[in-house]
């Protein structure tokens, strides 16, 4: 009612200042110009402007929406308020343009930015609605059909005015017309997608996963968007503070929209293969009302870790936004290894969750850190090591240990090695510890046997008749990644043994200086050094190393024999370095770093202690003696 | 789905409904409800019968409804729009919960205020320090507001 007489008031307002123009002028041209000379008049002008865009607004609402809910009605006076205070903040950035123009666009900016987000908010409301009309299909596609139309002549129009005319607030008008864009194609995919699930009578499952997709697509082409528009903008004006908050919150959905993809993709992978289907029985036995929709569940339903029971559907959904069971919160990404639960009752989630965590990285952090010539740390107590103690190599043959205990959870083992029976002892071990079964160790126990020593591994599972087939999968998946952890250690170890042999080159190359006799038959040998018998003479490498950098001792000498007598340290380094390059193809092969190099002092310092030096021509008249025979051939062949 | 759900809740709430709590929708949009709660006997709210919005979002039970008082209460954590701080309504929702189920969380918050994490520091304080003066005032705003 008050509103109306506003209008009415500016009405009449406007008639009074033209009709007095006109009186006074009596023509037409000079009273325009007199009303464009007069302020007042020009005031009660531009208010009447107002109040046609705000008939307008009526006017397309009543057409495209008919009468607003309460909650629309909310969001948009919500919203405008944000989209007037940066109108205002645009306003003083481009206060050299302030023009009645320039307002009138901005003005039109917002009244279009006021129909996406009723657009928005209409099609949202269809899946709440229980009837759509039809009238409601042909005003929300209408709607679409005029805003999408409407961005994209705007777009089009600022950036031929850019081209034509340089950069000017035209650059603002395309940036924001082409995210409106992105809002008006968000909007159609989600009436889409709302209009086929309507069709049917069963809640489309897919539905969600769509939308997720969308809005991960459409948010970073706005993400894009905003931030080309940032440094367009600080480039030719200044720093475009009103661009700041929607910048920040594009952003921030668009990392929500990533984070939930991802989490979600995990979690539901990890149900499709981890989880067994319930069973009738199961289904049959309690309460089978799902607890996320309250339907019964008859068929097609999930069984989490924790024993809890959905329909595959709801969870699917749940786990889209959260990746906990929804009765009892357990984590489900943290899950532990899936338990043999015809046999053992399903013990109490937190107690589940702590081995869970695999920290292959820093499995065997000895190979990575400083101690890589000191002797091994003594073999911790069985059960009380801290966590993050390396898992040392052992002294004493394997033998007690079956091989395979690595092999069904070696990542927590890395971390937490089984503690000692009934202290404490986790549902993990006391399912699984009483001895590795037969058949489940032997076929890892020849491929596997260097590794045996690592005490620190838990206990595989007993019974593998308890497992399905997905338990079985996991527990492989998971193997592969601990094989791959010491495949990666082992190359460790073959590095370090590489900086063995420089050093020892090294020590011959002084030596070749201090002209001791004997020395020159040796630098013809030194390259023959094997990386296995330079770890046996210079560091008290054990078995385990050896065995495994056997694997790669030919090729080093084989490039070696070919070489020069006069051999720098840097060229045994540079034909090391080729012998390894052979290993770059493999996965997870890291080249030898500097580091692994120890620094040594300067044997030249040590020339006086004689003892070490009656070793070292020991050594290399032994090795020229075994030698000599394969250098005169290579020799000879050379002369050829 | 959010709608099977509401329909539901709402027939399972006529069929049992929870002492001291009540709810339905307003008008024919199920997801919008009013709802009533009587404070607990054992509180300052006591005689007092305040009234909740409660919204449902369309992705129900996905996400936790919107609820909040629209009886003014002193309480260290609903605050003078009515906002309710309680764990379940945000972070910690589950699709397992319930809107009687919310509502009886929310009818023990009344019965045992959280001071620790508080939505009004005021009141928190009071609360903590001069438990009295707390409930003194508590029972004036309830009988002024709630009565």
């Amino acid at each position: 009612m008050r509103s109306a007489l506003l209008i009415a008031f500016s009405f009449v307002l406007t008639a009074v200042v033209v009709g007095n123009a006109y009186y006074q002028k009596e023509q037409f041209y000079p009273s325009v110009v007199y009303l464009t000379k007069s302020n007042p008049s020009m005031a009660i002008l531009y208010l009447q402007a107002f109040v046609f865009v705000i008939l307008m607004g009526k006017l397309m609402r009543k057409i495209f929406f008919g009468q607003l809910r309460a909650a629309e009605m909310e969001h948009l006076i919500e919203r405008s308020w944000y989209a007037v205070t940066e109108t205002c903040l645009a306003f003083t950035v481009f206060r050299d343009d302030f023009s009645p123009k320039f307002v009138a666009l901005f003005t039109l900016l917002l009244f279009l930015k006021c129909f996406h987000w009723l657009a928005e908010d209409r099609v949202d409301y269809m899946e709440r609605s229980p009837v759509i009309s039809l009238l409601f299909h042909v005003r929300v596609l209408s709607l679409i059909g005029v805003l999408g139309f409407l961005d994209l002549y705007y777009v089009n129009h600022a950036y031929y005015s850019t081209l034509l005319k340089g950069a000017s607030v035209q650059l603002v008008f395309g940036f924001e017309y082409a995210i409106l864009l992105t809002a008006v194609m968000m909007v159609f995919v989600k009436y889409v997608l709302h209009s086929v699930d309507l069709q049917s009578d069963n809640p489309w499952e897919n539905k969600a996963v769509y939308l997720l997709y969308t809005e991960l697509i459409l948010g970073f082409f706005k993400v894009v968007l905003y931030v080309t528009f940032m440094v367009i903008m600080i480039k030719v004006h200044t720093f475009p503070l009103f661009a700041i908050r929607p910048m920040y919150l594009s952003m921030r959905s668009f990392k929500k929209a990533l984070h939930d993809v991802i989490m979600s993709r995990r979690a539901i992978r990890n149900m499709n293969t981890l989880y067994p289907d319930a069973t009738p029985e199961e289904l049959q036995a309690g309460d089978n009302v799902c607890i996320i929709c309250r339907e019964e569940m008859v068929s097609q339903c999930k069984k989490l870790l924790c024993n809890h029971i959905f329909h595959t559907s709801c969870l699917r959904s749940w786990f889209q936004r959260q990746q906990t069971c929804p009765t009892c919160r357990m984590d489900v990404l943290r899950m532990p290894r899936p338990q043999t639960t015809q046999q053992t009752p399903a013990p109490p989630p937190q107690q589940n969750q702590q081995p869970a965590q695999p920290q292959m990285p820093n499995m065997f952090p000895g190979m990575y850190g400083m101690p890589m010539w000191a002797p091994p740390p003594p073999l911790p107590p069985r059960g009380e090591v801290p966590p993050r103690e390396p898992p040392t190599p052992p002294q004493s043959p394997p033998s007690t240990t079956p091989p395979a205990q690595g092999q069904a959870a070696g990542a927590p083992g890395a971390s937490a090695p089984p503690p000692p029976p009934g202290v404490g002892s986790p549902p993990l071990s006391a399912s699984m510890a009483a001895g590795a079964s037969a058949a489940y160790a032997n076929p890892y126990s020849s491929m596997f046997s260097y590794m045996t020593p690592f005490a620190g591994f838990p206990q595989p599972p007993q019974n593998m008749q308890g497992l399905s087939e997905e338990e079985l999968a996991t527990m492989e998946g998971r193997e592969r990644q601990n094989v791959e952890a010491r495949i990666q250690w082992l190359r460790d170890i073959q590095a370090l043994l590489d900086g063995a042999m420089v050093l020892i080159n090294q020590y011959n190359t002084v030596a070749a200086q201090t002209s001791i006799p004997g020395i020159a038959v040796a630098q013809t040998t030194q390259s023959n050094y094997s990386p296995s018998s330079a770890s046996n003479t210079t560091q008290p490498t054990n078995s385990n190393a050896d065995k495994t950098s056997s694997q790669y001792k030919e090729k080093p000498i084989s490039k070696e024999e070919t070489k020069s007598n006069t051999l720098s340290s840097e060229q045994t380094n540079s034909s090391v370095d080729e012998g390894l390059s052979e290993l770059d193809g493999a996965v997870g092969y890291t080249p030898p770093k500097e580091e692994f190099i120890p620094e040594w002092d300067d044997p030249r310092n040590e020339e006086h202690q004689d003892e070490l030096h009656k070793i070292r021509h020991r050594r290399l008249q032994r090795f020229s003696e075994d030698n000599n025979s394969i250098k005169k051939e290579e020799d000879d062949l050379e002369m050829d | 789905m959010a709608l099977k759900r509401i329909t539901k809740e709402l027939a399972d709430l006529g069929r049992d409904p929870p002492a001291q709590c009540s709810a339905g929708p307003v008008g024919d949009d199920l997801f919008h409800w009013q709802a009533t709660i009587m404070g607990p006997p054992e509180s300052p709210y006591t005689g007092g019968v305040f009234f909740l919005t409660i919204h449902f979002p369309t992705d129900y039970p996905f996400k936790p409804p919107k609820v909040a008082f629209t009886t003014r209460i002193y309480h260290p954590n609903i605050n003078s729009n009515g906002s309710i701080c309680l764990d379940i309504l945000r972070s910690q929702w589950s699709p397992a919960l319930t809107i009687s189920k919310v509502l009886l969380s929310i009818c023990s918050l009344l019965t045992d205020p959280n001071p620790e994490d508080p939505l009004v520091p005021e009141i928190a304080r009071v609360y903590k320090t001069d438990r009295p003066k707390y409930e003194t005032t508590a029972k004036e705003w309830t009988s002024k507001y709630a009565m």
